[in-house]
């Protein structure tokens, strides 16, 4: 078969799956099932950049969103235990609003820019393939020299996020009690234990007499 | 050798520096801190000021006009901040600077027990500076600014007692008032700008020329000259400030501010600034018979008839307050003849002696421990001799009396308006002479009251030092004492409550009086000097000599001043001759009067007073002036009147904002605040539905 | 390659990011006392980069990193005063967070990110760098709104900013992706020159999201929802810096775009601002008139300030944008000082934001009156202050512009803002204060000073408002 009409068949069916798998997590009731059609979207959409030849980003886009963020999200969804009828009350009463704007936006949308295909020569020509470079190899070239600005504030960005989830989220509240492994692993036994010396244990005696109090006001 | 420009700008800032310092740090500094930087601000003006003048009298500088600092432009619209200072300049100057330093010597004395003492010369000093910026600018816009500025310490100080009712009426009325003014000021300026094409003073007088033949029409089809609307405009802007009628409703008001800024702002400097500005645009007015008629009009009628309501105050403060603006009616009535250098040369001794008188007057309130109406008063000169012999001084020089300054600068204006033919000159002649008398008859009348005759007052403090009790109703000054209550809030000087508590009853002091310290006698013998001297010494270059240049301008045919020249032979003589004058006679008439009815036979008043009821009743009423106003301004005069006493608060704020259009307004708003409903997705949908609109937009119509 | 050039032009950013870091480590290791120390280098550290920034501003336009960088007296303008309302808004916010155990050290960091995002926005000359500068700026943004964790309404507000932020994010990125599509470019100046009639649509498509994203960002009608309740909502101390440095950055982003990268189709874009424009400035005016909040009505305020800003920007020229720029200056300033009083008079377990908190101010802290009173003049407009030049050429350059009705619209307005400025002023010198409550101003005495000049620079730039409005003209090519 004709390996281009193999790709054009791949993409109709992995943009389809995408398509369906994005209508599912708005519709579907359960989230946890919400979360894995979200994982099958992005998958989906990685193997449509396969096709494109962007190796790079597909597998990026495993590794980063469904291996790491999504798993995370779906600990999240299950710890929470989210009521999904309430979150949906009211879901049926704006849908009629909610399609007629999204049908207003379609037709704004298909009036101005109609339909048209651009077709892959309007971004010319494959500038990884014009190098003579895989798709990785040329990313990495961009990232660290044309685009470098854009690398470094994504790099600052990343970092205003980890200060910002600290700051939201990082609380020292008194009365709680934790485990300090670095100060149990820091103890000198002369912090832990005293050694008292005392006199040899005599007999107790009958009585023993009231302190005067005048030692405390003589000064 | 030029002015130089540094040197003006340090005169026009020194105070201001003072201003800032005492107002922004005047806690810091504290209260000897605070006077002492704007004694020396306003002491480095004034010394400057003596030197500018002193550069230009000699010859040895030419006038300045320069451009500081341009502000912006507009198209043809060119503002700027700049100085022209010529000899009328550096004059006002020294008027204002000399004026201000004695009072700010003065208010170590007079506000010692103040909570507001660093508050206090903080305005002052801010005054000066605005007061200075007015008379030194060179275009119009400049001039408003410094109109509007010394107008708002003005109102500051005229209610600097904030808790005092009767201070935030007065400073409503005068802000209302002059707001009147001021609107006749601003459309005189853009008329100026409308028909000459510019806001500098020098290129606006060099194309006055070009008024001529111009035309407006205001109402009705009947075309104006324009010269005529520009000098009548402009004159209103001066009628406001300097308290002519019929917006002279003001200014006795005003004397509820403390007593050194009845001295400097509202007898010296601010309210001249009407007659300064006028002289100064003398090239403008004298394009215009109609308007200069409409000025001697007005003056003439400020002169006679705000005297005549001065005779029967019983207050000090509001007796010198309507002999201002007599003399300040005398000042538009000289600038009404075209006089305008005698205008100014009476602005200038009048500044010296009424700012004695008033500083005398607030010499005595301290000493009858911040009580104001002479009724209590009597036989002072024995304790206050300084502040006695001064204030006589200072009332020759106001009645006119031959050598004293008053007589040179009022006797000009009298014979000037006898010279002049313009229309209305034969009714200004008659309101001016008789106004002589009248001032005389006040003037003594005062001096009566307060310093000579039986003393009205009893000490029942514990320091009574036997020259007490001579009891405390005596029917004197054609009223009887105990018949006016609502007199008594306005009879109280008093910087705050304790000092008002002490005076439940009047008349009562809990010490005897005694004179004043030294910082309010020095400014007295300083302004002393000048009220006698400064009339003999500079009325010969200054009113004949042409001393003020081209900085006053003259249609020859107009030139009254130049005709009285022919027959001035020096000071000596004109002052010898104005013995035998019929001014002369008419304030010996007037002295004779009050030495008889207040010095001999008090009881005579009353009973003149009987016989008169009818016209001391409109008198005393000063013409329903007032009452008329609330009556046309307001439906229902108690309405407006409430509102003032309530301090413009709730009745004029919410009642005619919000019951007006702004109903309205907030209707729509309370509808709009539904739709902020705090939920995110009523938000998001906004932003979406703002989106659809921009785009629908541009699909329907942007397809271009 | 990118140079060392490159990176020279780059330094007044450099410098911020590496002090920024230095911040979040003292943050960790000092205790206690020492932390004071925090305070004021943050504010120095600011100082010095607004220093950085003019000494090296080079005489004409330079760009580095292959134009997604541009470094032009424009950039300069913006980065100096984003950089000064910032240092006021750290001397002004101390003693708040102090009082409301906000952690300081996060919040001086997350801070000085989101003033190096705002610095790479106003300087950027890519469509890239455009959405990253606004990324790095709004991320800070949520948490810093979200930073007092005690608060239902800081969390709140937080939230909301947060997904409606998002939603306007996705909204420019997807414009950005159309422009993209249209001119295969995502440098500003190479798309200013394609020259293609094919894909004009697509193209004025990505320009309508654009506007969506500046339109939020500026926080202009109807894009506005967000603003009330996140400036109700979060702590004050953030408030100020939304309404001040923001407004900067959002006038920065929305040169850069329109101007530098779609300046062919500013004969629609202009369209789309005026409508903006009036919706704005009505919805902000009628609106601010029944709040009873002050942090409320200065945010209605706010959006009707923005609709001003839109006034100049219509002219869709360098006088239009110079007045604009000015406007959005004076603005900041202005702003600043109404935060700045509010501030100085919450204190622990107060927050002075209601409008009746401020009756009968003037008994209380006469000075602190006046001040506001400045303020509220300059809000409003009044003349000599500076708000009053900034809506004077605005509005001058509606009329030049040819929007003749929109400049009687916009002074109409002004005239019905002007009702709730003088209401404040008002409460303050007519009414009497609330019996049991005590608003005085902190006993901090930089604050104090520093507020104080704040305020009284209001008067000062109104009057000798010249230098400033000749420096944003210059920067935008026009010698006076």
């Amino acid at each position: 078969m004709n390996p281009q009409l193999i790709q054009l068949i791949m993409f109709y069916a992995f943009g389809a799956v995408a398509v369906g798998a994005a209508l599912a997590v708005i519709t579907l009731r359960n989230s946890v099932h919400a979360v894995l059609s979200l994982v099958l979207t992005f998958f989906s959409v990685a193997c449509i950049w396969l096709l494109a030849e962007a190796e790079f980003l597909a597998i990026a886009l495993i590794v980063v969103y469904v291996g790491a963020v999504m798993v995370l999200f779906l600990f999240v969804v299950m710890m929470l235990d989210i009521k999904m009828e309430q979150v949906r009350e009211g879901f049926a009463r704006y849908l009629p609003v909610g399609i007629i704007v999204a049908l207003v936006m379609l037709a704004e949308m298909i009036g101005m820019i109609g339909v048209r295909a651009m077709g892959l020569h309007v971004m010319g020509e494959d500038p990884a393939a014009a190098a003579g470079l895989s798709n990785t190899a040329w990313l990495g070239h961009a990232l660290y020299t044309q685009f470098l600005l854009p690398f470094e504030i994504a790099a600052i960005i990343l970092t205003v996020g980890i200060v910002a989830a600290v700051a939201l989220t990082l609380r020292h509240r008194g009365g709680v009690r934790h485990q300090s492994a670095a100060e149990q692993v820091a103890v000198d036994p002369r912090t832990r234990m005293r050694i008292v010396k005392m006199a040899s244990e005599t007999m107790p005696t009958e009585t023993v007499p009231p302190v005067a109090p005048s030692q405390e006001t003589s000064p | 050798m030029d002015l130089s420009l540094s040197v003006l700008i340090t005169i026009a800032l020194a105070p201001l520096v003072g201003a800032l310092l005492a107002g922004l740090f005047g806690r810091v500094i504290g209260r000897v801190g605070s006077h002492c930087v704007t004694i020396l601000g306003v002491g480095i003006a004034c010394a400057l000021s003596i030197h500018v003048l002193w550069q230009l009298v000699s010859g040895d500088a030419k006038n300045f006009n320069q451009d500081v600092y341009t502000w912006f432009q507009a198209g043809n619209l060119h503002v700027s901040v700049g100085f022209m200072v010529d000899r009328l300049t550096a004059m006002m100057m020294v008027v204002v600077t000399f004026v201000s330093l004695l009072v700010h010597v003065y208010t170590i004395g007079y506000m010692a027990d103040d909570p507001g003492y660093q508050r206090f010369f903080s305005y002052i000093s801010l005054f000066t500076f605005s007061m200075l910026m007015l008379v030194m600018s060179n275009n119009f816009m400049q001039l408003f600014f410094g109109w509007e500025a010394v107008g708002l310490v003005s109102y500051l100080l005229i209610g600097f007692w904030y808790k005092k009712p009767t201070a935030i009426y007065a400073n409503l009325k005068a802000f209302v008032v002059n707001r009147v003014g001021d609107f006749g000021f601003l459309l005189g300026i853009a008329a100026v700008l409308y028909f000459l094409n510019t806001l500098d003073y020098a290129t606006a007088f060099d194309s006055a020329g070009a008024l001529t033949g111009r035309a407006i029409t205001v109402v009705g089809g009947h075309a104006w000259p324009a010269a005529t609307v520009i000098g009548v405009l402009l004159f209103i802007g001066a009628m406001g400030k300097s308290a002519q009628v019929p917006l002279h409703v003001w200014l006795p008001d005003s004397m509820e501010g403390p007593t050194p800024i009845s001295a400097l702002i509202h007898a010296a400097t601010m309210v001249t600034a009407g007659i300064f500005m006028v002289a100064r645009m003398s090239p403008l007015f004298e394009m215009s018979e109609g308007a200069l008629s409409f000025i001697l009009v007005i003056g003439a009628t400020t002169a006679l008839f705000t005297g005549l309501i001065g005779i029967v105050q019983n207050d000090i403060k509001r007796v010198i307050a309507y002999s201002t603006l007599s003399q300040l009616g005398y000042m538009t009535v000289a600038l009404g003849v075209s006089a305008y250098s005698g205008a100014v040369f009476h602005l200038m001794t009048h500044a010296f002696f009424k700012a004695l008188l008033f500083l005398g007057a607030g010499s005595v309130i301290i000493g009858m421990h911040h009580e104001q109406d002479m009724r209590y008063m009597g036989g002072l000169r024995k304790y206050m001799p300084v502040t006695w012999i001064t204030m006589w001084i200072g009332s020759l020089a106001l009645a006119g009396t031959p050598f004293f300054a008053g007589f040179y600068s009022k006797d000009a204006i009298i014979e000037a308006v006898g010279e002049s033919h313009r229309w209305g000159a034969g009714y200004a002649y008659f309101c001016v002479m008789a106004g002589v008398f009248v001032t005389s008859l006040y003037s003594f009348r005062l001096l009566y009251m307060t310093f000579h005759g039986a003393e009205r007052f009893t000490v029942v403090g514990h320091h009574g030092h036997g020259h007490a009790a001579h009891g405390h109703a005596a029917v004197v000054g054609g009223q009887s004492i105990h018949s006016d209550p609502g007199h008594d809030a306005h009879g109280h000087d008093a910087a705050d409550e304790h000092k008002e508590d002490s005076h439940h009853t009047p008349g009562e002091l809990e010490h005897a009086p005694s004179e004043s310290p030294w910082v309010v006698t020095v400014p007295l013998i300083l302004l002393a000097i000048p009220s006698l001297l400064i009339g003999f010494f500079t009325v010969g270059p200054m009113l004949y000599g042409g001393w003020f240049g081209k900085a006053i301008h003259v249609e020859e045919q107009n030139n009254v001043l130049g005709e009285l020249a022919r027959d001035f032979h020096g000071a000596t003589a004109a002052a010898l001759h104005g013995f035998i004058q019929l001014p002369f006679l008419l304030a010996l008439a007037g002295f004779i009067v009050a030495t008889v009815i207040y010095l001999f036979k008090p009881a005579l008043a009353d009973s003149i007073k009987r016989a008169l009821h009818p016209i001391w009743r409109v008198l005393d009423k000063k013409y329903w002036v007032d009452e008329v106003y609330f009556a046309i301004f307001a439906k229902g005069g108690v309405k407006l009147g409430r509102a003032f006493w309530r301090g413009g608060d709730a009745a004029v704020i919410d009642g005619v904002l919000i019951d007006g259009s702004a109903s309205l307004v907030e209707r729509i708003a309370s509808g709009g605040r539904r739709l902020q409903s705090g939920f995110l997705y009523h938000y998001a949908f906004a932003m979406i539905l703002g989106l659809i609109l921009l785009l629908g937009g541009y699909w329907l119509v942007g397809q271009g | 390659m990118p140079t060392f050039n490159d990176f020279l032009i780059l330094l007044p950013e450099a410098y911020l990011t590496v002090a920024a870091c230095v911040i979040l480590l003292m943050d960790a290791f000092l205790k206690g006392g020492q932390r004071v120390a925090i305070h004021w280098l943050s504010i120095i550290v600011l100082l010095v980069g607004a220093w950085l920034v003019i000494d090296g501003q080079p005489a004409t336009a330079v760009s580095g990193f292959s134009g997604m960088f541009i470094r032009d007296p424009v950039a300069e303008i913006l980065k100096v005063f984003s950089l000064l309302t910032t240092a006021l808004m750290f001397i002004y916010s101390r003693g708040y967070l102090r009082d409301r155990n906000i952690n300081e050290g996060e919040y001086y960091a997350l801070t000085l990110f989101a003033v190096i995002g705002i610095m790479v926005l106003v300087s950027a000359g890519s469509l890239v760098t455009v959405y990253l500068g606004l990324e790095l700026l709004t991320l800070s943004s949520y948490a810093l709104v979200a930073l007092n964790r005690d608060s239902k309404l800081s969390s709140e507000a937080a939230i909301k900013y947060f997904v409606l932020g998002a939603l306007a994010s996705g909204m420019l990125l997807y414009g950005m992706s159309m422009i993209y599509g249209a001119t295969h470019s995502l440098d500003l100046a190479t798309i200013l020159h394609v020259q293609n009639v094919e894909w004009r649509n697509l193209m004025l498509f990505g320009v309508v999201f654009a506007i969506v994203g500046i339109g939020f960002k500026l926080g202009a009608a109807p894009f506005h929802m967000w603003i009330p309740d996140v400036y109700q909502g979060a702590p004050t101390a953030v408030t100020i810096f939304i309404g001040t440095a923001q407004k900067i950055a959002a006038f920065g982003m929305a040169y850069r775009l329109l101007d530098s990268g779609l300046g062919a189709y500013a004969h629609e874009w202009r369209m789309m601002l005026a409508v903006l424009a009036v919706l704005s400035l009505a919805i902000g005016n009628l609106l601010a008139i029944v709040q009873t909040n002050l942090k409320r009505l200065l945010a209605y305020s706010t959006i009707s300030h923005m609709g001003f800003l839109l006034l100049g920007l219509v002219e869709a020229n360098p006088a239009g944008y110079s007045a604009a720029m000015f406007y959005a200056i004076s603005y900041a300033l202005t702003s600043a000082a109404a935060f700045g009083i509010i501030l100085a008079m919450s204190r622990a377990g107060f927050e002075c934001e209601e409008i009746d908190d401020f009756k009968g101010l003037n008994q209380r802290s006469p000075w602190f009156a006046f001040l506001m009173m400045l303020v509220m003049f300059s809000l409003a407009g009044v003349p000599p202050l500076f708000g009053f030049f900034g809506k004077l050429l605005v509005l001058q350059s509606a009329i030049d512009a040819g929007f003749l009705w929109l400049a009687v619209v916009g002074a109409v307005f002004a005239i019905i803002g002007l009702y709730y400025y003088l209401r404040v002023v008002k409460v303050m010198y007519f009414d009497a204060p609330v019996e049991g409550t005590d608003v005085r101003a902190q006993p901090d005495m930089p604050l104090r000073f520093v507020l104080s000049l704040n305020a009284l620079a209001l008067l000062a730039l109104g009057i000798a408002w010249g230098p400033l409005f000749a420096w944003c003209q210059r920067a935008f090519g026009i010698t006076a």
